[in-house]
């Protein structure tokens, strides 16, 4: 007793009071199917990218002369390498299916309307985030795929309407995809954007306790249940299970390495990765500039929808826009990336 | 104290034993990952100089690995010294006219055998393992353990 | 609630239980992975200026590759070491845009700087023999040399002498820059000279036991061990260098192939080498070498049947030989043939060469290439090349001699050619021993002509045996291996054994064989008339006289099938 009254003394903080409002927030009946636990998957696995992240940084060289090899060091000499990379690997892969998956419900359950529209923009900001350390994450292979995907990335980059070619160059800082690239691509993969990624997270979360969990329309008198422990037994379920997958993956499907970055041969069939694809199809069948606009506008659409969504509601109350919308959307999407999958 | 059935027990045992493994063997297995492998080290000898090349009390230098060794022939025997001063590192030249080793950061001076005869340095020049055989003279050297990385 | 809460800590521990099981899968799998240390190569100083400079202009670099897989690499012998020059070598020249000197043609006395005994057995054997100079007959005269410099000139290079004293060509058989054990074992390498029609030693190797074994345990030996200190052989068949130059627990390794070999059967006479006797000892220490290597596989009876065998065969070509040089030299002194002759010195030797003359072609094929097959055939166990390449081709060889001596008047040919006696083509001296080293065989031994029409056969053969003997060309012990066989020849020729019953077997099956031929193919007419009239063995109408005419003998047979048919 005299030791907690010493702690409170020095850091005036109600602990008791603090975990009891975060375990017992209440948290409507809905919530029990598990396809409303994909918000608590992301976050899982964000915690395994930091750690098998910050686990890679012991043994991964960021030059371009070392870079490659030392990623072949880790996947085939370190002890257990292979493992911590697979992890990594297939833990953002598994990332960014999880993070599509949780937006389609949130997009798909209206969880956006007032007063909660601030945490779907923190929402698609995240998503934006991710995806950027995707990108810079494999960029730091510095294989083929990495080295032309960077290249062609940043020149996507560059058309961008006014600002285009100064965020070019300050990505690449340089002319060309070099050994400035890459050590600013590391920075932003280990530093920057987790952080940022981070921070949004957090805001992300607090808005959702502040909000409390959004009922679902139409059953807006659910029995509610507190988050501890059922919800937590949820996402210490999907947290074990998520690991022994992506250990079994790293053994069934082992990430590979490629060949190493050829400053002077494009080879013939270089693709991104999976989620870019839908980007890579328009963008191949469409004029640059309009392509690039496009995508602008879709994000656009996508970081503002609840405030067109709820003018649209005003206007045309019985259509259910975010229906149309959000299948068109995904459909196209799906379309795109299959289609990419399958040609060669 | 709540009475718990020997179901309830038999049930926490096996969630807690099971997290407790997952939880210790994800430690350990990460713990395997961030310690470098130490194998016992492995040696090689490689030739550094015919047999009769060098006469009693004369020395030769040899270039290998990147780092300098001197041969010497002390009365019929062969050592090899490394060339790095044991006081602060530089290094240390052979005179063959004083028949010594001169380090000129600090002046300190060894003599053929490799002991400090005066001046700073706290022990005497590192020593390998020297070889002979009816032909050549070698060294042993640690081989490196890395798998060519640096 | 509560039973929902407690099936879901029942999952946490399911789950939590698959992931341990997990994690020990894949802390095993890190275990079982074996990563084994290669040899990191120091490349310093000099050899250092040398790597990078080739690199850099991209001359031989694939040679710093093999250097790097090579012995001299992991013990740190670097470029210099072997291509160090000093001024006035022949063969020293500065690199370019450099102050190094290096010689470009490393030599044995290079080489010798470390392998001092190697170089020295290599320079006392018969490979640094300058035997094609001494005796340059086709290159000289025959061949243009632009011709044979990719040819002759790059076989012999083996026993170059270089302009700095040294002999030999030590990468012919450990090819530069990995100077490869393996390789220098593989039958091949050897194979690259010892080949073709005048020497087909791979050839025969291949169609041996020995080479059949070795095409097909090959991918699982590994060829590169070492030899020294007495080993016992690794390996289970032997390659070339096993026999000629690898030692075992009895014998060490020599680099002098010459040390292991008895004859000079490569030579226009098969005679016992007495090649460096007082370095090597006489040919019987030396063939006692190699029958040490045979040993350590073959029964010590098996090996020294064999070899006695292979000798005898030997000195029957010298019979040969003999009948050959008779010849050439009486039609040489008839004047029938002509040696060659330019400003009143000789190039060409009736008994040794010669290329616009029948006979003299026929001599020279006869010792240099059908005689050197048939010999080495005997003694490297290659059956074909010992009898279809061999004794077959020489024994035609001297009938179209005599044949030929007949055509252009000598009477003593023409009688031959006359004589319709089955012993003609037997006109000198003969060898043989009782049965082979391989088993009795009761059948082998009963239609010779000689065997079976001269009672004193036996005794003829006593007498050349033992002087051979006797002249020094065959052993005491193999003298007495010898008497063993002759003094019971019936159970060595197998003819005190009755396999008769069997025999008669076969010979039943035989005639079915010979009466299906005769029935189906011998005695047939086909329809359509050739078109050139009236053919050959064909019948054009069928009737008495073209039935005598062509068929003869096989009269009867018809008359029978005549018979049947009506």
């Amino acid at each position: 007793m005299t030791e907690e009254k010493k702690l409170s003394e020095r850091i005036p903080i109600d602990f008791k009071g603090v975990i009891k409002t975060i375990l017992n927030e209440p948290i409507p009946g809905h919530m029990k199917n598990w396809f409303y636990a994909l918000g608590a998957t992301p976050l899982v696995l964000f915690v395994f990218q930091v750690i098998t992240g910050i686990l890679l940084t012991f043994y991964y060289v960021p030059s371009p002369d070392l870079a490659y090899q030392s990623v072949k060091h880790i996947t085939e000499e370190v002890r257990l390498g292979f493992w911590i990379r697979g992890l990594h690997r297939w833990g953002s892969n598994l990332m960014v299916i999880a993070i599509f998956l949780h937006m389609i419900r949130v997009f798909f359950t209206r969880a956006y309307r007032k007063p909660r529209e601030l945490n779907w923009i923190i929402g698609v900001l995240m998503l934006i985030t991710t995806l950027g350390l995707c990108f810079t994450g494999y960029s730091l292979i510095y294989n083929q795929l990495s080295y032309w995907a960077t290249t062609v990335g940043t020149n996507m980059i560059k058309e961008i309407p006014i600002l285009g070619d100064l965020f070019l160059r300050l990505l690449r800082g340089g002319e060309v995809v070099g050994i400035n690239t890459l050590t600013r691509l590391f920075d932003l993969h280990i530093g920057f954007l987790p952080t940022f990624l981070f921070v949004l997270i957090l805001l992300h979360i607090i808005l959702v306790r502040l909000h409390g969990v959004s009922r679902l329309e139409g059953m807006e008198d659910d029995e509610v249940y507190g988050f501890y422990p059922e919800h937590v037994y949820h996402v210490a379920i999907i947290a074990l299970f998520l690991l022994t997958v992506m250990s079994a993956l790293t053994i069934i499907l082992p990430p590979g390495i490629g060949e190493p970055a050829d400053p002077n041969f494009t080879p013939l069939h270089i693709k991104p990765e999976w989620y870019f694809f839908a980007i890579y199809f328009i963008l191949k069948y469409i004029p640059l500039k309009l392509g690039i606009s496009l995508v602008i506008l879709f994000l656009i659409t996508m970081t503002f929808w609840p405030f067109i969504d709820e003018f649209l509601r005003k206007k045309y109350p019985t259509v259910k826009w975010h229906f149309i919308f959000g299948s068109i959307a995904i459909i196209i999407f799906l379309i795109f990336t299959v289609y990419e999958t399958i040609v060669y | 104290m709540l009475k718990e059935t020997r179901r309830e027990f038999l049930e926490k045992l096996f969630v807690r034993g099971g997290l407790l493994s997952a939880g210790f063997l994800f430690i350990w297995n990460i713990a395997k990952y961030i310690y470098p492998k130490l194998s016992a080290p492995v040696f090689r000898k490689v030739v550094v100089a015919k047999l009769d090349e060098i006469k009693s009390g004369g020395a030769k230098e040899i270039n290998f690995g990147g780092q300098l060794f001197y041969l010497v022939n002390v009365n019929g025997k062969y050592k090899v010294f490394s060339s790095t001063c044991t006081h602060l590192g530089c290094k240390v030249r052979w005179e063959v006219n004083n028949q010594r080793f001169f380090c000129p950061c600090h002046r300190g001076v060894f003599d053929k055998d490799g002991r400090v005869i005066s001046g700073p340095p706290p022990r005497p020049l590192d020593e390998f393992k020297v070889e002979v055989d009816s032909k050549f003279i070698y060294i042993w050297i640690e081989e490196k353990q890395s798998g060519g990385m640096i | 609630m509560k039973n929902e809460l407690k099936t879901q800590r029942v999952i946490i521990g399911v789950f939590s239980i698959l992931l341990t099981v997990i994690l020990v899968i894949i802390a095993g799998i890190e275990a079982k992975k074996t990563t084994e240390a290669k040899p990191v190569i120091e490349i310093s100083g000099v050899n250092k200026r040398c790597v990078n400079c080739h690199i850099e202009r991209g001359i031989a670099v694939k040679a710093i590759d093999q250097w790097k897989e090579s012995q001299h690499a992991i013990k740190n012998i670097g470029c210099i070491d072997c291509h160090k020059a000093e001024k006035g070598d022949f063969d020293a020249f500065y690199c370019p845009d450099s102050d190094i000197l290096v010689g470009r043609h490393p030599t044995p006395k290079d080489c010798a700087e470390c392998h001092e005994q190697q170089v020295k057995e290599f320079a006392e054997s018969k490979h640094a023999h300058q035997f094609w100079i001494i005796k340059n007959d086709d290159r000289a005269i025959f061949e243009p040399t632009i011709a044979t410099r990719n040819g002759c000139e790059q076989c012999h290079n083996i026993s170059i002498v270089w302009p700095d004293q040294s002999v030999g060509e030590c990468d012919a058989c450990h090819p530069k820059h990995t100077f490869s054990r393996a390789v220098a074992r593989q039958p091949e390498t050897c194979g690259e000279c010892h080949i073709g029609p005048d020497h087909p030693h791979i050839e025969i190797y291949l169609e041996s036991k020995h080479g059949n074994i070795f095409r097909a345990k090959e991918k699982y030996m590994n060829l590169n061990y070492s030899s020294k200190d007495l080993k016992k052989i690794p390996i289970e068949v032997p390659t070339c260098t096993t026999c000629h130059i690898d030692g075992n627990e009895t014998q060490p390794s020599t680099h002098n192939v010459s040390a292991r070999l008895a004859w000079e059967s490569q030579s226009p006479w098969s005679y016992r080498t007495v090649w460096l006797e007082d370095k090597l000892g006489d040919w019987k220490i030396k063939r006692g070498r190699m029958e040490s290597i045979c040993k350590s596989c073959h029964s010590p009876d098996f090996v020294e049947t064999y070899f006695l065998t292979a000798d005898l065969a030997n000195l029957q070509y010298n019979e040969l030989r003999r009948t050959f040089v008779y010849w050439v030299k009486k039609l040489n002194k008839n004047g029938l043939i002509k040696d060659l002759e330019a400003n009143g010195k000789k190039y060409s030797d009736v008994v040794l060469n010669g290329w616009d003359e029948e006979p003299e072609y026929l001599m020279y094929h006869a010792w240099h290439h059908e005689g050197r097959r048939f010999r080495h055939g005997a003694i490297m166990m290659g059956a074909d090349y010992t009898q279809w390449h061999g004794i077959w081709d020489l024994q035609n060889d001297l009938i179209e001699l005599i044949r030929w001596a007949a055509e252009h008047g000598d009477p003593e040919a023409k009688q031959w050619a006359n004589s319709k006696h089955p012993s003609k083509f037997m006109p000198y001296a003969i060898y043989d021993i009782p049965g082979n080293a391989w088993g009795i065989n009761p059948l082998a031994n009963k239609i010779q002509f000689l065997y079976t029409n001269y009672n004193d056969y036996w005794d003829r053969i006593y007498q050349n045996v033992k002087y051979a003997y006797e002249k020094g060309l065959l052993s005491e012990k193999q003298w007495q291996l010898w008497l063993k066989r002759y003094n019971n020849k019936e159970h060595y020729l197998g003819t005190k054994y009755n396999v008769d019953s069997v025999y008669n077997y076969y010979l039943k099956l035989n005639s079915i064989d010979t009466k299906a031929m005769n029935e189906q193919v011998v005695n047939m007419q086909p329809p359509g008339k050739p078109f050139y009239q009236p053919g050959f063995g064909v019948m054009v109408e069928f009737n008495e006289k073209t039935r005598d005419l062509y068929l003869g003998e096989k009269k009867e047979n018809l008359k029978t099938q005549n018979q049947k048919n009506e």
